[in-house]
């Protein structure tokens, strides 16, 4: 640290606070407390805003705005900071410290705010002369300066803020216009009572109309209520069915996949996309509520107008971002060479083929994927669309559940050659390791049962299994445990443990021994897996489920190096889980 | 030294201009998305995109894009 060279502040470029290793440097530290910022901002005042004239109780109003949006300010021109100061910010490679009282001191205003969150969502009233709010606000400022200031000592705010001039006062500026460019935003889709509201609103309901009124003489539509249907069936278009949700998923796709990939693309020609694919997105939105009015009215039941309304918007982004970046790969006029336009060839397999004249195209060939992803992702992208596909025309019972065994099956099947290469011996750990989780994926139920916990909530799958005749009963229930058991823990092995575990160690990474995975690839590859199993965003116990499964699992393979003990751990584990939710009817389990 | 001065305000006005546009793409994409997936109460009981499908069909996406950026075997 204290020598002049770039090797010991390399190797010192992360500092442990507490066991937690923390950016060492200006520019990391920075960057560590705008994610703390945000994070914090979203569970403290849900990060949403409000329709501009419309009060939150709770919440201070000034000149017509909620508290809440004003903390937008800050977060936008911090990142705007960040952005354009990120190279006059990186020069700064001292080491500074950590403020851990200021720290705690910070922790315990915000632990104040929840509270008060808190108490605000449980509908307690506390507003005497509005104080709530007052108070709830000057603990949220007064913590997140002594955040920053333990983030960041005020030495190194003096020197980041030399280092970078002016920007300071730009970034300051743009984060106001962009917090009033926002604001102004959302009035185009929110139903309120000024005149320029629901603008996406209005523009879907003629949409909509314009298309159904070639096969629905008597659909019938009220611009008042942005409702649209016939007698049998119609449709209320809110804010979030106008298509706006969609245009925002896709311009946060463009926008990353045009960031993490500048190097391959041709810019302003690419920029083209950008409208074309916000198009798509918002005639696909249209088809979609179209479609869901002339199911509706030709006597679709209730649950495939569910299945379908819940999956076609996913359905429509994932088509339209996988159609724009196969724009920008396959569209000459649009991409570049990568490593040419780097000019670095350092990190490319077989590097120094760069620097032969006339092996570009080498280098072209060399910048994708392994093609092993293939043989290690497409059993679990089976499953994934076979899912998308049965829930789509399903609704609640997924009665086409044996099309995911089906579909992963034949893909497993056409990459055996391939997959056969894999080591699938396995010893007593796997089979041990899956016992392990089955006992603790039943905790929770067994808990209970006992009184310990809260039920559940309630299934009915097995309501709905009892009303199959009993020979698509038991065809049905035995597709789901030979899923189970077979190829669901083969196809989430190969693409969470045998893929992104060691992809993200290393871009080859079927080159990188399963007994060299790291603590970071595990435990990330072990979260995502988790993430796989939430039932819904706020499942927290089966995202802590999920992960431990996926650490026991990761913990079998790396034991002896063999993907046969990962996949039996798990598909012991899976097998009991069958045993269970069939021998006691805990259908919840499934 | 008027045209650096020139020049400067330029550059000034150029700067800015980014710094605005940036702000006023993160302003768009943020509310847009905390208005269609925010936790808590929804006021849409029928949203284009619902939030609790969103990991499997951000999984099949980010999959998806990884098998199309295999590079050629030649």
């Amino acid at each position: 640290m204290n020598q002049p060279n770039g090797a010991s502040t390399e190797v010192e470029s992360f500092r442990s606070i507490l066991g937690v290793r923390l950016p060492a440097h200006l520019l990391g530290r920075l960057y560590f407390l705008f994610i703390l910022v945000a994070i914090e901002y979203l569970f403290c005042f849900g990060g949403r805003g409000t329709i501009p004239g419309q009060s939150i109780p709770g919440h201070l109003t000034f000149y017509g705005e909620n508290t809440d949006t004003y903390g937008q300010i800050p977060i936008f021109a911090f990142l705007v900071f960040l952005g354009f100061g990120h190279f006059r910010l990186k020069v700064l490679q001292e080491n500074i410290s950590f403020g851990r009282i200021l720290f705690a001191c910070h922790l315990l205003c915000m632990a104040v705010v929840l509270a008060f969150t808190v108490a605000a969502r449980m509908g307690l009233t506390w507003q005497l002369f509005d104080t709530y709010s007052y108070t709830k606000s000057a603990f949220y400022v007064v913590g997140t300066a002594l955040l920053a200031l333990a983030c960041v000592p005020l030495e190194s705010w003096r020197a980041a803020i030399r280092a970078t001039g002016r920007l300071w006062l730009y970034a300051s500026l743009a984060g106001v216009a962009g917090w009033w460019f926002g604001s102004q935003v959302r009035l185009l889709w929110g139903a309120t009572m000024t005149a320029q509201s629901g603008i996406m609103q209005r523009a879907t309901l003629r949409a909509v109309g314009a298309v159904l009124g070639h096969f629905l003489p008597d659909l019938v539509v009220d611009p008042a209520t942005f409702t649209i249907g016939t007698s049998r069936y119609a449709v209320v278009i809110a804010g979030g069915c106008s298509g706006v949700e969609g245009l925002g998923l896709v311009l946060i796709f463009i926008s990353l996949w045009l960031w993490v990939y500048r190097k391959e693309t041709r810019f302003p020609q690419a920029f083209l996309l950008i409208p074309c694919a916000l198009g798509c997105s918002w005639l696909l939105n249209i088809l979609r509520l179209c479609a869901l009015i002339l199911i509706g009215n030709a006597g679709g039941s209730i649950a495939f107008q569910t299945g379908f309304h819940i999956q076609a918007g996913w359905i429509a982004f994932t088509v339209v971002a996988l159609a724009f970046s196969l724009a920008t790969q396959k569209i000459s006029w649009m991409r570049k060479m990568p490593a040419l336009a780097s000019g670095n060839t350092g990190n490319l397999p077989g590097g120094g083929m760069g620097n032969i004249p006339g092996s570009s195209m080498h280098l072209l060939v060399q910048s994708g994927e392994s093609p092993a992803t293939r043989a290690y992702l497409l059993p679990f992208l089976a499953i994934l669309i076979a899912a998308t596909v049965s829930k789509l025309v399903s609704g609640y019972f997924d009665w086409l559940y044996p099309l995911r065994f089906i579909a992963s099956a034949i893909v497993l099947w056409y990459f055996w050659p391939e997959l056969k290469k894999i080591n699938w011996r396995f010893g007593w750990f796997g089979p041990a390791a899956g016992v392990a989780v089955f006992l603790l994926w039943i905790a929770p139920a067994w808990f209970a049962s006992l009184g310990w916990a809260h039920q559940p909530a309630a299934s009915r799958l097995g309501a709905d299994l009892a009303s199959l005749s009993p020979l698509a009963r038991w065809t049905w229930i035995a597709f789901r445990v030979a899923a189970a058991v077979i190829t669901v823990p083969i196809a989430e092995e190969l693409a969470f443990r045998g893929y992104l575990a060691r992809r993200l160690i290393n871009r080859e990474f079927d080159q990188v021994s399963f007994t060299r995975l790291t603590a970071f690839s595990i435990v990330l590859s072990s979260v995502v897996f988790g993430m796989e199993h939430m039932k819904n965003l706020m499942d927290w116990q089966h995202l802590a489920l999920g992960t431990l499964a996926g650490l026991a699992f990761a913990a079998a393979l790396r034991w002896r190096g063999r993907m046969g003990d990962a996949v039996v751990a798990h598909a012991v584990s899976n097998l009991l889980l069958a045993a269970w939710v069939l021998g006691f009817g805990d259908w919840a389990q499934w | 030294m008027p045209q650096i001065t020139t020049r400067k305000e330029l550059h000034v006005t150029k700067s800015f201009l980014r710094y605005v546009l940036m702000a006023l793409g993160l302003a768009f994409c943020t509310c847009t998305v905390a208005y269609g997936m925010a936790f808590g109460p929804h006021p849409h009981p029928s949203p284009e995109i619902d939030p609790g499908m969103a990991i499997s069909a951000l999984t099949l996406l980010a999959g998806s894009l990884a098998v199309l950026r295999i590079r050629r075997n030649k």
